[in-house]
């Protein structure tokens, strides 16, 4: 009869407490949200590398920076094993517990009591690049961050007015009509990969234009355009608005004429409008 | 009562310590702050309560002779029982120790341990042992009242399903397993042996030859083999299956009943009283129908003290056993040293085989027999005994009778300073 009270009464106890433990933490509003990564300090894999043995110990795991050393004499396993992760990326070896199983939720909530940082790479970037890679805006917000103001480069640009480097597009519309649409990269504030996505005058679109048309001349020159800035600095498209100093037959034979100042109107656009996407 | 262990208890011990044992090295220490102790005891409840679950499992293995290095069937029951009772309470310290210990980290952290998200599959794996072990063990421990005795027989087989869930739970979780392997085998195998093997290998046929009336509500079975008769000793038990399709409860359903015959007697003998449905239906049992027996088991006359005298004495139908010994002393014409035995009964109505055993007394002089009628004289007490049997403190004492009549003689007899390891009994309860 008593080991059933007990029994009976040990079952009703655990239920207590398991509902007692749930409400308690559904009632109280939770003040430790999840850090956000982006108010995280940016940790640069070299100055994780520093933190590699007992005495300070540093794990990247999952694109965060822990320092696990006052842990270490808690951790189940052998020391060398845990050492060996010391000062790098060790989410193959939280992954990993055993293979192929990972850390328990348990461990993962106490992990984050020991969170110093986000891992940044060499470059700046934030190490999670799946979710940046469709959003440069962002990525150029993270960099900002990741990077002190004396040796953040492309921010030294933007303060001067300088354009970035990056790929454009840009536009030149008149008369109801886009009339030029280029794309360019910048490298190091040169020109490359210029190309029309469109050309287009009075109706006529000039990029599906045959050999023996009459206009296909200008179409030649736009293409020699793009061939003959490759390379050159930005400040060069402003020899566009004397087109022979780039192109050649200016006017020879068809009485159309190629109107450098579009391309340099299209080409101020893009860069107006920014960068496009990131190299 | 015993107190003593026996040989099977320590191997159950070794059993039950070897998991920790092999575990414990990787669980680091029991110190430091109260999530990592916590951690600590949870795990280790973890450990010891699956591994008492197997064990609970393995001992529920009926073999016959199995039972003996533990003292008897109903001894390893108990054992059974508090195992079943152990692992339930370790499973609940094992999740609430476990939850606890993420609350420092925080409220929200210790709900995700114990409730992690679906794709934490082993957590929840561990629940549903749980639950298989609430459903099979709820009424075992009467949460909701007394349950019938087969539907708690069929609930109980829910067990392994708790079994392999717990197995599975701790695959997913544990570094090494081969020694769960083998607690998992010897618990699963136990449960496969008891109820898919043993009801086709292990139960001998035998038919229905008499049923003697010996009072109203009782008779005495003579149950003749069709091959081989079983070995067995006086006081040991069987599982009986009536296979007779004339019974009104109880066909196919087994039940423990206490073999009456001498050893040596070519028929089996067994005493039932009308005390439920099956043992009421076998009252009036069909002449030559089959009924099939497994055992024996038990250990009721197991010796402590071999030099010493015995006094028996039993109670309503737990008079069988001595009528077995009795029988077997009548047989064998011998006895180890002399044996008084006093049949408690409410009145001359009510003590069947009294003249038998009177009969057995007058031609053996190493046998004395006394018969005490509590309508006449009340409960059995001290001066009772001391009158018939003057040196009953002396005496190797064996009990065997109703649960009030138990508990009123061991308060008698441990009053007059007979140590407890000199007082046996076997008790019987949903065995």
């Amino acid at each position: 009869m008593t080991i059933q009270r007990i029994a009976y009464s040990a079952f009703v106890a655990f239920l207590a407490s398991l509902l007692t433990l749930v409400s308690v933490s559904a009632l109280s509003s939770s003040d430790r949200d999840e850090s956000a990564d982006d108010d995280l300090d940016p940790i640069t894999l070299e100055a994780l590398a520093e933190h590699d043995g007992a005495e300070s110990c540093w794990k990247a795991i999952h694109g965060r920076v822990y320092d696990i050393t006052d842990y270490l004499p808690n951790h189940p396993t052998a020391e060398e094993v845990i050492l060996e992760w010391c000062g790098r990326d060790a989410t193959e070896g939280w992954d990993n517990k055993r293979p192929g199983v990972p850390h328990s939720p348990r461990a993962e909530s106490r992990l984050e009591s020991y969170l110093v940082g986000r891992l940044a790479e060499k470059d700046g970037q934030s190490a999670r690049r799946d979710d940046t890679a469709e959003k440069p805006g962002e990525a150029v917000a993270d960099t900002a961050r990741a990077l002190s103001p004396a040796e953040d480069e492309r921010l030294h640009r933007a303060m001067l007015g300088l354009p970035l480097d990056g790929r454009y597009r840009g536009v030149f519309g008149d008369g109801g009509e886009m009339q030029v649409s280029v794309q360019f990269d910048l490298r190091d504030g040169r020109l490359s990969s210029i190309s029309f996505r469109h050309l287009a005058y009075r109706g006529v679109d000039y990029l599906v234009l045959e050999e023996d048309d009459a206009f296909y001349p200008v179409r030649v020159q736009y293409a020699q355009i793009a061939e003959r800035l490759e390379g050159e600095p930005m400040t060069r498209i402003f020899a566009l608005y004397e087109p022979e100093r780039i192109v050649d037959d200016v006017d020879s034979f068809s009485g159309a004429t190629l109107r450098g100042n579009k391309v340099i109107s299209a080409i101020r656009n893009g860069l107006n409008r920014g960068v496009y996407s990131w190299p | 009562m015993r107190r003593l262990l026996r040989s099977g208890d320590i191997a159950l011990m070794v059993l039950l310590m070897l998991p920790l044992a092999a575990a414990l090295p990787r669980l680091g220490g029991f110190g430091g702050p109260p999530e990592l102790w916590l951690t600590w005891v949870g795990r280790v409840a973890g450990i010891l309560g699956l591994a008492m679950m197997l064990l609970a499992a393995a001992v529920s293995l009926r073999l016959p002779g199995f039972d003996r290095p533990f003292g008897g069937l109903a001894r390893l029951w108990r054992l059974h029982h508090w195992l079943g009772f152990g692992a339930f309470i370790m499973v609940m310290v094992h999740a609430l120790a476990l939850g606890l210990a993420a609350v420092p980290v925080s409220l929200d952290a210790a709900v995700a341990t114990l409730f992690p998200p679906l794709s934490h599959g082993a957590t929840w794996l561990g629940w549903l042992a749980w639950l298989a072990m609430v459903i099979f063990l709820a009424p075992t421990f009467a949460f909701f009242g007394q349950p019938h005795y087969q539907r708690w027989k069929r609930l109980h087989l829910v067990s392994a399903a708790a079994l392999l869930l717990g197995l599975w739970h701790a695959f997913l979780l544990v570094a090494g397993t081969a020694l769960w392997w083998l607690l998992g085998l010897a618990g699963l195998g136990a449960i496969v042996w008891r109820k898919l093997v043993s009801p086709r290998l292990a139960r001998h046929p035998y038919r229905v030859e008499a049923v003697e009336r010996l009072a109203r509500g009782v008779v005495e079975l003579v149950l003749r083999p069709e091959s081989r008769r079983m070995a067995f000793e006086a006081g040991q038990f069987v599982y009986l299956t009536p296979l007779d399709e004339t019974l009104s409860a109880g066909r196919g359903e087994e039940h423990p009943y206490t073999i009456a015959s001498a050893t040596s007697d070519d028929c089996l003998r067994i005493g039932i009283k009308d005390l439920g449905d099956a043992s009421h239906a076998l009252q009036t049992v069909t002449l030559g129908s089959r009924v099939l027996i497994e055992g024996p088991y038990g250990e009721f006359y197991g010796r402590r003290f071999p030099e010493r005298d015995q006094l028996w004495i039993g109670g309503g139908i737990g008079i069988t056993p001595f009528v077995g010994g009795a029988r077997d002393i009548a047989e064998r014409g011998l006895t180890n040293g002399r044996v008084h035995l006093f049949y408690l009964a409410n009145s001359p109505d009510r003590a069947y085989y009294r003249e038998e055993l009177e009969r057995i007394a007058e031609a053996h002089a190493s046998f004395a027999f006394t018969q005490h009628y509590s309508r006449e004289r009340g409960r059995l007490d001290e001066a009772y005994l001391r009158e018939h049997c003057p040196d009953f403190t002396e005496r190797e004492i064996y009990i065997c009778g109703p649960p009030a009549m138990n508990a009123h003689l061991q308060r008698l007899l441990t009053g007059q300073g007979i140590p407890a390891s000199r007082i046996h009994s076997e008790v019987f309860d949903f065995l």
